[in-house]
């Protein structure tokens, strides 16, 4: 990242690193620091009859979160949407790191010069548009799609499947378009680990269950960990996926929060629902990085 | 690393630069700003052929995407395609340009029920492109009992086989037309009125999607729908299984029109194309692209027999249709409702 090994060795950056920071601290002020600031003076406005936003101060967006105002006590509507897509999240997360660990491993583990092909495969699908991919799942698991015509044919049920439209489809859709965001930082962690350290652990006369567990788990844990965060948080805020696979019946967050900006003109309860969703990412995000540095 | 921040330099100018550039688009010809399957490319092609005017074209897939456009700003259009309620809601907030009639002496082809329309009630800003209704489609080889309205398709004998347009004003006309309300009688009295009926209705659909209801329809997913007049039509078109009917309670009609954005910089240019797609051998053309009810009754002469009879472009017999009238800020309590229920 410096120049000379003599400025890297300083704790603060010098005057170079600064301007070489500054495409960096610019490109964050514009599409992160910027942005967040309109979502938030929103947040506090209202729309007009055309749906523009109203420069007028009110609580009522996330008074509309928080209490029903049908009841004036606590209002679950939009904390059940949110608790039902951190569940979509958790189970997309978990499948990927079952199924993402093992392949990240086997492609850091490889000859050096398959690496690369490994890993172009893991990307390939990159080359097509989500949404494209998204409708190949549509087109195999409708109720007169592929998989069904072909088990069908294949007599192994004689009645189709609903599978389409349903939350495991939901889920389904998650863990295969989320699934390579895993597999890169955890390759990158493992790829790093130094093959010496885990022959030590044999050698010292720890099993396999036991090297895993005290050697390669705590030196992989930062790919874990990046992994997770790429995974779970924008899975939680998905919607294009869930919409189509869902059938939009059960909603997320993330469907919501699009629609109050598209369909129902109401930025300022979108902004309200998108500020509170980020600082509750925040909290996980803060959480994580301190076990992160307690382990 | 240092190649990294080089391509992050180079796109961050270039985002710099993206304002410029859509300056840039503000330019002669026209700049039409329509739904996306609605205005065939053969028309386009046309128009450019025979004055010269190059049409760049931009696609919104529903009228609160369109306005969410228009007054960002930024963009310059010469030309939209709002319905009734947003071209009333428009006319309302002073956001259309009065239309120069001298320049369109073919708005005499319109049928006389499509002039004068209670959104545009002088004609003077906007002029209708199709109308359409909402209605339910029923797959007959499927479904034998007979549904002839809301009441018979939510009965629950359908359960989870029913796909709905994902728009929450039109759910709750659904409800309102049900419980024999004016589909724009929307008062927080109607809605709690509502709420009880789509309480019990919602849970029995399959899928939600106003893009393409007719897919689920054709791949089986699901056995009927509340879809749009001209996803039926299609839909009729491949398959006669597909029965399309206006339901028994009321029904939605919607009505598109063409009308000039405050400040359009081509105005005339629009007002060109306008007068062209009125021509009747122009306006057949849309027809047999998207078959929904041609509003031009010289263009209607020029129709086959087929295309009359199909129920879905022109409902026979006198339906009870209604139009849907500017709402203003009752729009929130409807997303709310229609939120609340869902998110359940």
């Amino acid at each position: 990242m410096l120049l000379n090994p003599a400025t890297a060795n300083q704790r603060r950056p010098g005057f170079l690193g600064w301007l070489l920071m500054t495409p960096m601290v610019l490109w964050l002020v514009a599409f992160v620091v910027v942005p967040t600031a309109i979502l938030l003076v929103y947040s506090f406005c209202q729309r007009d009859e055309l749906g523009q936003v109203v420069y007028h101060f009110s609580w009522e967006n996330y008074r509309r979160i928080f209490i029903d105002s049908d009841t004036g006590h606590f209002g679950t509507v939009y904390w059940t949407i949110t608790l039902r897509s951190i569940i979509y999240a958790t189970f997309t997360t978990g499948a990927c790191l079952l199924l993402g660990y093992p392949v990240a491993w086997f492609i850091g583990r490889a000859p050096e010069r398959r690496r690369n092909l490994l890993l172009t495969l893991v990307m390939v699908p990159f080359w097509t548009s989500f949404l494209v991919r998204t409708y190949a799942w549509i087109i195999i698991l409708s109720t007169d799609g592929l998989l069904n015509s072909f088990l069908q044919y294949t007599h192994l049920i004689s009645e189709p499947f609903e599978m389409l439209y349903t939350p495991g489809a939901v889920v389904l859709g998650l863990i295969y378009n989320y699934l390579p965001f895993f597999i890169l930082p955890v390759y990158g962690s493992i790829e790093k680990l130094d093959g010496s350290l885990i022959e030590a652990s044999f050698d010292l006369g720890a099993g396999p269950l036991r090297t895993f567990q005290r050697v390669i788990l705590p030196l992989t844990w930062p790919g874990i960990v990046a992994g997770i965060l790429i995974v779970f948080i924008p899975a939680i805020g998905m919607f294009a996926i869930t919409q189509l696979m869902g059938g939009g019946i059960k909603p997320t967050i993330g469907e919501v929060i699009q629609n109050q900006f598209l369909q129902a003109r109401d930025w300022p309860f979108g902004a309200a629902l998108g500020m509170t969703l980020m600082i509750l990412f925040a909290a996980v995000y803060w959480f994580t990085a301190r076990r992160q540095q307690a382990v | 690393m240092k190649l990294i921040r080089l391509l992050l330099a180079c796109a961050f100018v270039g985002f710099l630069a993206a304002p410029l550039h859509a300056a840039s688009r503000k330019k002669a010809g026209l700049n039409l700003f329509c739904w996306s399957e609605y205005v065939p490319q053969e028309v386009i092609d046309g128009f450019t052929k025979e004055t010269g005017i190059k049409v760049s074209v931009e696609n919104y897939a529903s009228n609160e995407e369109m306005l969410a456009k228009l007054l960002a700003g930024g963009a310059h259009y010469d030309l939209i395609q709002p319905s009734e309620y947003t071209t009333e809601a428009l006319i309302k907030a002073g956001k259309l340009e009065e239309l120069n009639l001298a320049n369109i002496p073919n708005i005499k082809n319109l049928a006389p029920e499509f002039t004068k329309l209670p959104h545009d009630p002088e004609g003077k800003y906007s002029v209708p492109w199709m109308a359409g209704s909402v209605g339910i489609v029923v797959n007959t080889a499927k479904v034998k009992t007979p549904v002839k309205g809301y009441g018979d398709l939510f009965d629950g004998t359908h359960k989870k086989r029913i796909v709905v347009l994902n728009d929450n004003r039109e759910i709750v006309s659904w409800a309102l037309s049900f419980l024999d309300h004016s589909v724009n009688d929307i008062t927080p009295e109607t809605l709690e009125q509502c709420k009880p009926v789509l309480e019990k209705w919602l849970p029995q659909v399959k899928v939600y999607d106003s893009d393409s209801p007719k897919t689920e329809l054709l791949n089986g997913d699901v056995d009927l729908g509340i879809v749009w007049s001209g996803e039926a039509a299609i839909l009729f078109k491949k398959n006669k299984k597909f029965q399309y009917l206006l339901p028994s309670e009321h029904a939605h009609r919607f009505i598109d029109s063409l009308a000039i954005p405050k400040g359009a910089t081509n105005k005339e240019n629009a007002e060109k194309f306008i007068n062209y797609i009125l021509r009747p051998e122009v306006s057949v053309k849309i027809s047999e692209a998207f078959p929904y009810t041609n509003p031009n009754a010289e263009a209607r002469k020029l129709l086959t027999k087929a295309q009359l009879a199909n129920p879905a472009s022109y409902p026979p017999g006198d339906p009870k249709l209604e139009t849907f009238s500017d709402i203003g800020k009752m729009a929130k309590d409807i997303d709310k409702l229609v939120t609340d229920l869902k998110g359940q």
